[in-house]
């Protein structure tokens, strides 16, 4: 199953401790808390669950949802 | 990273290193080949730095050669590890020339068939952690690809220049501008580090580390615990540091230091180099939150440290201003590492482990999760100047048994329940150091010093004075006394006051209200009335027993036995036999009052078997007998007095009571020492210092054992008690009033360092340092002293809730407390911490209680004091030392109220101690960031002294003049006026003792402490000395003890033309403790021997005299003008008799030839020599009687000598003015030192040449620029004293 941007939302809403509903989908993920970390395990997760092949630098170039989504194939 | 490289070039601190293990297959030319690579790939690794007129400037070089060792070390063995991790220490400590060589180097060694050590070593200036896991993994791809033969993949780095170019739009940038004014905001208060070692340092070129594993399970579980509180491994470690720092170093505000890898979202993800900042992390830890909230705390944290981590940790340590000062911004660092090393070498695969994170501080926390499966890797590397192996490695177990706990506890329960101390260390400080249970017979205070008077009445129980009482006359005066004040109701349950003057009658009377049951309650006569009611409400006494009526306050109603109207024969009607009392060692056997921090004073009751208790371990531990004499000295009022007072008695020792007031003077005490033979005594540690100060302490051989308590006992002062008493014992004591004088002991070395300890605890006692949630501290960690055992006192009178506030339970019922439950402990407000060896080490107060020159207060009591006084809305009390060594106790107030008149307010209410030394009135008081009192920011106080720029009276007769100055010396204050009080004027008890020594040095005038307190003004003093009684005799013989004491050869100083040697006395004072000097003085002076009839004769006489005192060479002589001339002489008649000189100085005298034929003086002249003897030229004296008038006047000591004697003065002058030009001299065999006044003179042919003649060897002059007259006075006197000092120091080897 393929991911979608509100899953990659939920996701990382999950992971930082916070309402889906205070990520945006523009923002810079660190100012809401987003270190190397959680993203691993996010990315441990996806790869698990969602079969996604991109690497931790890719995310961690552009920490934003609207930018992972084309790399976690959720575009 | 460079300026530090660059101050101290020789450092391998920035080399940072790892070592990773290949265990497979491995090609090492194919491996070089992907080294050469990937230094191709990675810019940084290519980065020379070079120092330029504008500062550093890098430059990245198209190539370098590939620093690459490898080495098969199969053949030794299975030394072969150890063997490359020599060659891996050896190359780390190499420090790395960043303008020459490339950063880095590697090595790979062979150390099995299948097993590989790579080494790679990069500094730190060009790459961090981060860094080094993109270069493993770029290089097992490039390997991989070789090895399978194909083309490795396009280079995946990106170039330096992006991530340089990046770090120059944050710098230009509004962000970096907002990320400023966060830090500042967020640390403006300037948090002071925490530091697990109590102190910070410079970092070391190396460091230490210890290395832990945190096992797979248990880091599962740690994961585990994370994900339920919404948080990472990573903040959980750095919460659990939080706690064990805040415990560790008793603070709630801990500021931790988080290296941050400052990757997300930077193209620095794709960059090996350096990028990594340290940020600070602050947080609050208390006890009573639970390590949910704490975690919680972190995340936030961190989240908010995120936000602003590209701001630089140097730029916020210089916004702060800490680069000035060299103050640390961060406490501990928490490094966590996360990076993944999940890579193979072509299948075969790698463990990496750091060999160097960079240069420590102080300490870091290294976390490395390499994702290998293994578990967290957990490194405490410690600043080598801070933390010895032993420290890491407490840190590290305390940390890891901390992180156990965690996982297993409920993380929203308190994190009180937590404690650091292992449970080994538990056990150590709980239970071993504090096993002193001891069986004790259920006894009294009194009732072995009743046994012991039956045992031997006849021996001497109590020497005063000239009053002496054996123990059957003690106690049977105590006996009928105690019968007497049973009639007034004094019994078992009541308290009876006790308020005289050191006597024998306090003594007699203290046995008599402890003979009839009831509990004594001392009052110092010398307290103002108003504390005295106050006590005596308080404590409501049935009587008061007191030496006249007048000295209590009569409102109280207290019934008074004032033993002077006593009638003797009412008391001999009573039976010599104590009266019966249902006493047991439960009942209070003393009441004494402290301090109160709330403005009154508390009186503290202690029970008769905490007492006895205290007694019997001290006769254990430093048995008396029966020839001991132990010295009284201490006020009733406190409680060392208890011991002084009873311990003796109960002993069969003799009890030697010192005078009143005696307690305060120096040479008073050692006088008494001396003279009652004392060999066993008390003081308070800045008592003893000055005690120490004084030639005559060196003197008290007779003593035996010394004991200190009372406040800090500092290494410098027992290092002088050993140097002036070598063989005397010297124990440094502790304990509260609230816990029967002393809990603690510990036997001072001679070669001792470091603080002295308060020590062990004393039979029936345990110790207790523990921490904010009232856990113990392992050894070496601070916390607060609490007391438990037999000594306790029952409490406060009358305060139960201040009683239930100050002697609790143990915090902990709560299971899985190590203390003891249902425990009664006192909370003594006093920081300490366990030595490893058992004892306790005193650092300081938690709160607001001083000890001032050995005596309790609470600031509280003063400012409330203050704060009751009409007029002042403010009031504030600190403790200054505004001159080093000089503890003042200074008040502040605000409102409109007259300082001065404030304290003398206060002196009318509280003790003498307890008045500020100054009243300082502000506008309005210093407040930190936190709004609570900067007390750092109060004016020191200036004293108001009268003679200021105003101008009170000048000072009238020259003994107030020569008081005014001595008075602006010992005060360190100007314009002193002669009716200024010293107390007023900042004056200290101490300060005291230094201006008694002035004046005696000075003047030559005895003049006692005492005297200082009745008299406190130069006006007064002045008027006391004139009044003196003239000189003693002894002061004139023939030889005067100038210093008769001292370890090295004594120097021989013979008298001027006066015949006095008075004029030595600054000199001695010059030259130290150790050196004796004896002054020689004419003969007939005193008496009517004749004259001598040639300076040959004389001198031979005192070379007689000499002999006597000191019966063989080497000898020391020094003389001054006619001296000079005797000093040769004396020195020639030495050397025939065989004796050996090595020392002749002559101060500014001439031999014979040189007066020859010159006009000998007549009575005129005379009188000139005797003012020139005080230091004085004649101006209008006509004759004698003008003489001794500016004599007087000028408050010389020689105003002090009879008419008779200045009359033979005057007589003795010519004398030797005729004999100087009659005398022939011998010659002597050596040099000679000179000392020349060489301003100019009307007898200006005067020259030390002229000495050559009668001088074998040479003669060193030294010319001072003064007349003859004031050769030993001022700074000529300095000068001079400091050439013979060195001299005599030479001969002495």
């Amino acid at each position: 199953m393929s991911l979608t941007p509100e899953q990659i939302r939920a996701d990382v809403a999950d992971a930082l401790g916070e309402d889906p509903a205070d990520i945006p989908l523009d923002g810079n993920l660190v100012d809401h808390g987003l270190d190397s970390v959680r993203l691993m395990s996010l990315l441990e997760r996806w790869r698990r669950d969602h079969e996604v092949r991109a690497d931790f630098a890719d995310l961690a170039e552009t920490p934003a949802i609207e930018a992972w989504a084309p790399l976690l194939g959720a575009a | 990273m460079w300026y530090a490289q660059a101050l101290d070039p020789l450092s391998p601190a920035q080399n940072t290193a790892e070592c990773l293990v290949l265990d497979g297959p491995l090609d090492p030319e194919a491996f070089a080949a992907a080294l050469r690579r990937v230094v191709g790939e990675a810019d940084a690794l290519r980065v020379r730095v070079q120092d330029t007129g504008e500062g550093p400037r890098q430059q990245v070089r198209g190539s370098v050669e590939l620093p690459l060792t490898v080495r098969d070390l199969r053949s030794a063995g299975e030394d072969a590890g150890q063997r490359a991790r020599e060659w891996m220490r050896a190359d780390l400590a190499t420090p790395c020339d960043l303008a020459a060589d490339p950063p880095f180097r590697h090595a790979l060694f062979r150390v099995g068939d299948r097993r590989w050590l790579w080494y790679q070593r990069v500094h730190h200036l060009v790459m961090d952690g981060f860094g080094h896991a993109l270069l493993v993994r770029r290089t097992a791809e490039v390997y991989s690809a070789l090895v399978d033969g194909k083309e490795p993949g396009p280079r995946t780095f990106r170039p330096l220049a992006d991530l340089v170019a990046e770090d120059a739009a944050y710098r230009a940038s509004d962000e970096r501008a907002r990320d400023r004014a966060h830090w500042r905001a967020a640390l403006a208060d300037r948090p002071e580090a925490p530091r697990l070692a109590g102190r910070g340092a410079l970092a070391a070129r190396t460091f230490h580390r210890r290395t832990a594993h945190l096992a797979p399970e248990a880091t599962e579980e740690l994961r585990a615990l994370a994900d339920r509180l919404r948080g990472t491994w990573p903040d959980l470690l750095i919460a659990a540091q939080a706690l064990y720092v805040s415990r560790a170093c008793g603070r709630d505000d801990v500021v931790l230091g988080l290296p941050m890898m400052g990757r997300m979202g930077s193209v620095a993800l794709r960059v090996p180099g350096m990028v990594m900042n340290v940020l600070p992390l602050r947080l609050t830890v208390r006890p009573q939150d639970s390590f949910a909230d704490l975690v919680r705390q972190v995340v936030l944290g961190v989240r908010e440290v995120r936000r602003h981590q590209r701001y630089r940790y140097e730029d916020i340590r210089r916004d702060l201003g800490l680069l000035g000062e060299s103050r640390g911004l961060v406490g501990p660092l928490v490094n966590i590492m996360p990076f993944d090393y999940a890579v193979d070498f072509a299948g075969t695969p790698v463990r990496a482990r750091n060999l160097s994170a960079g240069p420590v501080d102080d300490l870091t926390v290294n976390v490395y999760d390499r994702a290998d499966g293994r578990g967290l890797r957990i490194d405490h590397d410690g600043n080598p100047a801070l933390y010895g192996h032993a420290d890491l490695a407490a840190h590290q177990e305390r940390f890891l048994h901390l992180l156990d706990r965690l996982a297993r506890t409920d993380p929203q329960a308190p994190t009180a329940v937590h404690g650091i101390a292992t449970p080994a260390e538990e056990a150590l400080v709980v239970e071993e150091f504090n096993r002193t249970a001891r069986t004790l017979p259920p006894t009294t205070l009194i009732g072995p010093i009743e046994a012991q008077a039956a045992r031997t009445p006849r021996a001497t129980a109590l020497v005063y004075g000239s009053t002496t009482l054996s123990y059957a006359q003690l106690d049977v005066r105590a006996n009928r006394l105690a019968r007497h004040l049973r009639t007034l109701g004094a019994g078992v349950g009541t308290v009876v006051a006790v308020s005289l003057p050191r006597s024998a009658e306090l003594v007699v009377a203290l046995l008599a209200v402890l003979k009839t049951g009831a509990a004594y309650l001392p009052l110092d006569p010398d307290y103002p009335a108003a504390r005295l009611a106050l006590m005596l409400q308080d404590a409501a006494p049935v009587c008061a027993v007191t030496d006249h009526a007048e000295r209590l306050p009569q409102a109280c109603g207290t019934p008074l036995v004032a033993l002077g109207d006593l009638d003797e024969t009412t008391l001999s009607c009573y039976p010599p036999v104590p009266p019966e009392r249902p006493l047991t060692p439960a009942h209070p056997a003393y009441v004494i009052y402290t301090s109160g921090s709330t403005g009154r004073p508390k009186g503290v009751v202690v029970p008769h078997g905490a007492i006895d208790n205290r007694l019997r371990w001290m006769q254990h531990t430093y048995p008396l007998t029966h020839a001991d004499r132990v010295l009284q000295k201490t006020p009733s009022s406190f409680d060392v007095s208890v011991w002084e007072f009873f311990w003796p008695l109960r002993q069969g020792a003799t009890l030697v009571v010192a005078e009143p007031g005696g307690h305060r003077d120096p040479l008073r005490l050692a006088a008494v020492i001396r003279q009652q033979g004392v060999t066993v005594c008390h003081f308070v540690p800045s008592m003893l210092q000055a005690f120490l100060s004084v030639p005559d302490a060196a003197g008290c051989t007779g003593l035996s054992r010394v004991f200190c308590s009372g406040e800090a006992l500092h290494r410098e002062t027992a290092q002088a008690f050993f140097a002036a008493l070598p063989g005397v014992e010297l124990h440094n004591l502790y304990g509260p009033t609230e816990a029967a004088v002393d809990v603690s002991h510990h036997a001072c070395a001679p070669d001792g360092t470091g603080p002295v300890p308060i020590g062990r605890p004393v039979w029936n006692t345990r110790l207790h340092v523990l921490d904010a949630a009232g856990r113990p501290c392992p050894p070496g960690v601070a916390g607060e002293l609490y007391l438990a055992g037999a000594q306790l006192a029952d409490g406060y009178l009358n305060r139960p809730e201040l009683t239930a506030e100050r002697f609790v339970t143990t915090p902990g019922a709560q299971a899985e407390h190590p203390l003891p439950p249902e425990q009664r402990m006192y909370r003594t407000g006093d920081l300490a911490r366990w030595t490893d060896a058992g004892e306790v080490v005193y650092l300081g107060r938690t709160d607001d209680q001083v000890k001032l020159h050995g005596q309790r207060i609470e600031l509280g009591e003063v400012e409330a004091a203050l704060a009751a006084q009409t007029a002042v809305t403010g009031a504030c009390a600190v403790v200054r030392e505004d001159r080093p060594g000089e503890q003042r106790l200074v008040g502040y107030v605000s409102g409109d109220a007259d300082p001065a008149a404030l304290r003398t307010a206060l002196a009318t209410e509280l003790p003498a101690h307890m008045v500020p030394s100054a009243v300082v009135a502000v506008a309005e008081f210093p407040l930190g960031p936190s709004g609570k009192l900067d007390r750092g920011r109060l004016p020191a106080p200036v004293f108001a002294t009268s003679g200021g720029a105003d101008g009170g009276r000048r000072p009238a007769r020259p003994h107030e003049e020569l008081l005014t100055r001595l008075f602006c010396e010992v005060l360190g204050v100007r314009g002193v006026g002669p009716d200024d009080a010293f107390f007023d004027l900042g004056g200290t008890s101490l300060l005291a003792v230094r201006l008694v020594a002035r004046v005696r040095e000075t003047h030559g005038a005895e003049l006692t402490i005492g005297s200082l307190f009745e008299a406190p003004t130069p006006a007064a003093l002045a008027a006391r000395l004139e009044t003196a009684a003239p000189v003693s005799g002894d002061a004139l013989d023939v030889l005067l003890a100038l210093r008769p004491t001292g370890g090295r050869t004594p120097l021989f100083a013979i008298h001027p033309a006066g015949g006095l040697a008075w004029c030595y006395a600054g000199l001695t004072a010059r030259l130290g403790p150790e050196q004796p000097v004896w002054g020689v003085q004419a003969r007939g002076l005193a008496d009517d021997e004749p004259l001598p009839g040639s300076l040959l004769e004389e001198a031979a006489d005192y070379a007689a005299g000499i002999r006597a005192l000191q019966p063989h060479g080497p000898y020391r002589l020094l003389g001054w003008s006619v001296g000079g001339v005797l000093a040769h002489t004396v020195a020639v008649l030495l050397q025939e008799a065989g004796e050996r000189v090595d020392l002749l100085a002559l101060l500014d005298a001439f031999p014979a030839e040189q007066w020859r034929g010159r006009p000998a003086p007549e009575e005129g002249d005379a009188l000139t020599a005797v003012l020139r003897m005080a230091g004085f030229e004649r101006t209008s004296e006509h004759d004698r009687d003008d003489v001794l008038a500016t004599l007087r006047r000028a408050g010389s000591p020689l105003a002090g000598l009879t008419d008779r004697t200045l009359a033979r003065i005057v007589d003795v002058v010519p004398n030797h003015a005729r004999l100087m030009r009659e005398h022939r001299h011998g010659v002597f065999d050596g040099d000679v030192l000179f000392f020349t006044a060489a301003a100019p003179r009307a007898e200006s042919w005067l020259t030390h040449t002229a000495w050559q003649p009668h001088v074998t060897g040479t003669i060193a002059n030294l010319d001072l620029a003064c007349t003859h007259p004031r050769l030993l006075r001022d700074d000529h006197l300095d000068a001079v004293a400091a050439t013979l000092a060195s001299r005599l120091a030479r001969l002495d080897g």
